[in-house]
Formats: structure tokens, sequence, C-alpha cells
């Protein structure tokens, strides 16, 4: 063999070395959690930490008995489903809009939110939802939300829209189609795969997003990440319900990025990036 | 086709278009310009402790200069952001480089190293808080294995910034790598086919070639995370509410207590209003730098 093959074979080691290294790095904490979630409460804070031990489900249980936890759950739901929603129905039209005209200020006043600190929203809002007694409705939590889920929806659509060759819409208006008809019966057809990604994209940022509903959400409205406070509150000792609450929160947006990571990387990025 | 019917029909278009995008652009300014207006107006505005309102000038303002926390908080977050900028971009191009030459990547891999940037960054706060407890923690486990001393992790005023800084990178150093990963992928292979001919080292390759390529993809990933890095809030309200003492209190976190735990809505709003000013501030001295780097 000749020393360059050899060379060759032993940078390939090194760099295989390394992708393991990064990926015990970046998977032992979550590993750590969903098995700390398993361990009977005797077992979760045993030291030295137990790796081996008898799988149970007791925390979960505890969790659901313990704490409203499924009716936080719906609550999250029905926030992240309500802004998602909202978010697509304003931002389809809106990157159609801005992909066909190249008149970009609407989009880039929607990135707005993705700069400024949450607080400076909130605290406005704060005041004027307190005024016509809207803290704690889902309907403000929605609103709040839907901040989060539409400059997303247009960032992801804006470059799929742009794909779509000019020559498509300009036969069709030719043919007598108004524009709403085009974006509704020939491009939201064609970029169908980009509205999937961008409504996985915005479900799981709303989904995550915690300082809105710390302040806008009351008890019967909290979602489940602003109730993760009182988990821990209540868990100092009880670890294992901790984590179980820590599993189960994480375990949506996890399940659904794993479905479309293959188009994730340049729509998280909001076209910054072609990936 | 006459002149006038085709002006009519591109301003039927054009209406048409605008009508598109008003729901959009009417939302943002209800949900977002007209409340940043009004941040502005309470800005100036003095609520007492009986929650009564009136005008105060530029009170806050010099309030602002003259409040310990605030130069404290101004000084957690700069030392967290270019900590965890730091450490996000290093580990992220290094991490780019093993991915880029490991060539083929199975589905599986890429979820399993989008996973922590994409659970919910409370998750990451609660996971963290029990694998770093100074007495029971896992972490402390693995250092005394190694020979190492513990550490007292976020309960340490000395160590809760690094560890914070710890804990956003090992959620972020991904997205950092998968950013580059991308900027790898676009660049031209025929320059790394003139330096294989010239002979050149794989580190010197890396330094003279992909690395200067690299820099407008580098710049972008680092405008991305400076605009979450500088507002960091979740994982610290999660673990250590700016604490322990006010070891960890970002004017983020800083302006959030003043506003919602003590009501200090106007003197808040002065506070946030400076920290945006900040963030937009890093965000255009960064675009610039794209500027110049860009090739």
């Amino acid at each position: 063999m000749t020393d360059a093959a050899n060379t060759d074979r032993w940078i390939r080691w090194l760099n295989l070395v390394q992708l393991v290294l990064a990926g015990i790095i970046i998977m032992a904490p979550t590993v750590w959690m969903v098995l700390s979630s398993f361990k009977p409460s005797f077992e979760v804070t045993a030291y030295p930490p137990a790796l081996i031990f008898t799988p149970t489900l007791e925390n979960y249980v505890e969790l659901t008995r313990t704490t409203p936890f499924l009716s936080y759950a719906l609550n999250s739901l029905i926030v992240t489903v309500g802004s998602t929603a909202l978010g697509l129905l304003f931002g389809i039209p809106a990157a159609f809009a801005v992909s066909w005209t190249r008149i970009s200020w609407p989009a880039i006043l929607t990135l707005a939110a993705r700069m400024a600190p949450g607080t400076l929203f909130l605290l406005p809002w704060y005041v004027m939802f307190r005024q016509v007694g809207m803290i704690g409705s889902y309907t403000a939590l929605i609103l709040s939300h839907a901040v989060i889920t539409l400059p997303i929806v247009i960032w992801v659509l804006l470059p799929s829209f742009d794909g779509i060759p000019r020559s498509v819409f300009e036969a069709a208006q030719v043919d007598g189609c108004s524009v709403t008809r085009i974006l509704w019966r020939i491009a939201l057809p064609l970029v169908a795969s980009g509205v999937a990604v961008s409504a996985i994209l915005a479900f799981v940022f709303s989904w995550n997003y915690f300082l809105f509903a710390l302040v806008l959400s009351n008890g019967d409205t909290k979602t489940l990440i602003a109730a993760a406070f009182n988990f821990i509150g209540e868990g100092s000792t009880q670890w294992g319900a901790l984590m179980a609450a820590a599993t189960l929160i994480a375990l949506p947006p996890l399940v659904l990025a794993a479905l479309v990571q293959r188009w994730l990387v340049s729509g998280l990025t909001l076209g910054a990036v072609k990936g | 086709m006459s002149d006038a019917a085709a002006t009519l029909a591109q301003d039927r278009q054009k209406l048409e278009m605008s009508a598109l995008s008003a729901p959009a652009v009417i939302f943002t300014v209800a949900m977002i310009a007209f409340p940043v207006v009004y941040t502005v107006w309470l800005g100036f505005q003095n609520f007492s402790s009986t929650g009564k309102q009136s005008f105060a000038g530029l009170a806050n303002y010099s309030k602002l200069v003259s409040d310990y926390e605030f130069w404290h908080g101004l000084w957690v977050t700069i030392a967290l952001y270019v900590l965890s900028l730091v450490l996000q971009l290093v580990f992220g191009v290094w991490l780019a480089l093993v991915l880029f030459h490991a060539k083929r990547l199975p589905g599986i891999v890429r979820s399993l190293f989008i996973s922590p940037f994409m659970m919910p960054p409370v998750v990451a706060g609660m996971m963290w808080l029990v694998i770093l407890d100074p007495s029971l923690g896992a972490a402390n486990y693995v250092l005394q294995t190694f020979g190492l001393p513990p550490s007292d992790w976020l309960a340490s005023p000395t160590w809760v910034i690094p560890t914070v800084a710890l804990i956003d990178s090992w959620q972020w150093t991904p997205y950092v790598a998968l950013i580059v990963l991308g900027g790898l992928q676009s660049l031209p292979p025929s320059v790394y086919e003139a330096a294989q001919i010239d002979g050149a080292s794989p580190f010197k390759t890396f330094q003279r070639i992909t690395l200067p390529l690299l820099l407008p993809t580098i710049v972008t990933a680092a405008i991305l995370r400076s605009v979450d890095l500088l507002r960091f809030f979740d994982i610290i309200y999660i673990t250590t509410q700016g604490g322990p003492g006010n070891a960890s209190n970002t004017l983020n976190i800083y302006g959030f207590r003043v506003g919602f735990e003590f009501f200090n809505i106007g003197y808040a709003s002065a506070l946030m209003l400076t920290l945006t000013a900040i963030v937009f501030g890093a965000v255009l001295a960064f675009n610039r730098l794209r500027g110049a780097v860009a090739w």
C-alpha cells in the first residue's frame, strides 16, 4: 500500500472518531433525560448515578396524577395549532405577493419580531390585553404566538414561490385568471412541500416558545412550556417526574423535526443560506 | 389591448397584490409596530406602586444610567454573549468539517444532530438542571471519574455564566454546524483540486482557502446567533432566574422582572428599548462585516 493511501485511511478513521465523539456529546444529555424518566424514584437520585435499573412508568403516572399535565398539553396544542394556522393564513398570500412583486418590505417588517427581545412587545401587550380583559385568553396567546409563526411561514415559502417559473403565472394571466385564483389554484399546489415544511417549523417554534405564555396565560390556559416552571418548583426531590415532563414536552417537536430534517436547514436560517 | 386597458389591468393587479399582503401587514403593524411605539411612550411614563401613571420625561433613562443593576446586567449579557458565540462558532465550524468529510449522512444521523435545537430551550434547561446538580448530578460524577474536582455549576456565582453558555452551546452548536456545512457544500470543488495539485497540506488548505471562502457563511451564522444570544432568556429563567444572587441577571431577565415582578412598566420599557437598540446595533455591525468578507 502506498503512503498516500495509508494517510487517507488514517484521516478517515480520525474523522470517524470525531464524529462519534460529537454524537455522544450531543446525545448523552437527552438519553440521560429519557433514562431518568423511567427510573424508579429511589434510583433517580442514586449516587453514583445508576445506569442499570428496572424501567418503570411510575414517574409518568405520578405526573398525570399530581399535575394537570393533560390539560396543559391541550392548551399547548390549541395555542400552537391556532397560531400556526393564523401564520399560514396571513403568511401564504403575503409570501406570494412579495415573491411576485419583488416588493420586500412586508416580509422584512415581519422579521422585526425575530430580532427584538420578546419582552419589548410583551410590556405593551400586557397593558393593552389587561385593559380589554384578555389576559389568560386563548385569543391573546394565539395572537402573540402568531408573531413567531408569521415570519417563519413567509421566509420559508419565499424561495419556494421564487422557484416557480414566471411563465406559468403569465400564461394563466393571459387566460384571464385573477391573481388570487393563480395563488390558490396554480402556485399553492406547486409549493405544497414548502407549505408543509413551513407549517412544521412554525408549529415547532410556537410550541417551544416560553416568554409570552409566561405572562399572558392564566391557570386555565397555561401551556406546557409555561407550566414547566411549576414542575421544577414541585420536583426538586422528584427528578423522575420532572424528567418525564421534560421528555413528553420535547417529544412533539422532535418527532416533527425528524420527519422533515432534510428540508429544515434552509428554512431555519430564514433563507439566509441556501441549504 | 389599448394603453388605457393595460394600465387598468396593471392597477387591478397591484390592488390584488396589496390585498394579498394586507392581512400580514395589518397584523404586524397591530401586534409589533404599534406596540413598539406604545413602548416608547411607556418609557416616558412613571408607574407608582398603586398603579397610578404620570409623565416622567427622561427620568427612566436617567435612572438607567445610574442603576447599578443595569450596568451589571449589560456586563452579564455581553459576557454570556461573547463566550457563547465564540464557543458555538469554533465548535460549529469544527463539527461542520467533520460532517462534511463524513460525506454520506443518513437521515437518522441528521435528525440526531438537529435534536438539541429542535427541543424547547426550557426542556434543555430542565435536563441540564438535573445533570448539573452539585451533589447528585451525573456531570460531577463524570468529572470525578476522570479525577477532576466537582463544580457547583449553576449554583456558583463564578461558574454560572460559563455553565449557561455551555448549555446554550450544547443546544445551538449543531445549528451553526449545519449552516456552515451548507456553506462548505456550496464551495466550488475546483479550488480544492488546485490546492491538491500544489501539494498544500490539509491544514494550509483550510487556513488559506476554506476559511476565507467560508467567512460570509460564518458571519451569517454569527448574526442569527447574536439575535438570540443578546436577548438570552429561557434557559436562565428556568434554571437560575438570574441567580445565584444576580450573577446571571441578563438585561432581558432584569427587564422582565422589573416589568412583571415589580410592575414598573415605564422603567422596564426603557430597559427593553435599550436592549433592542443593542441587538440592532450588533446586527448592523455584522452586516457590514459580511459586506467586507464577501467574495
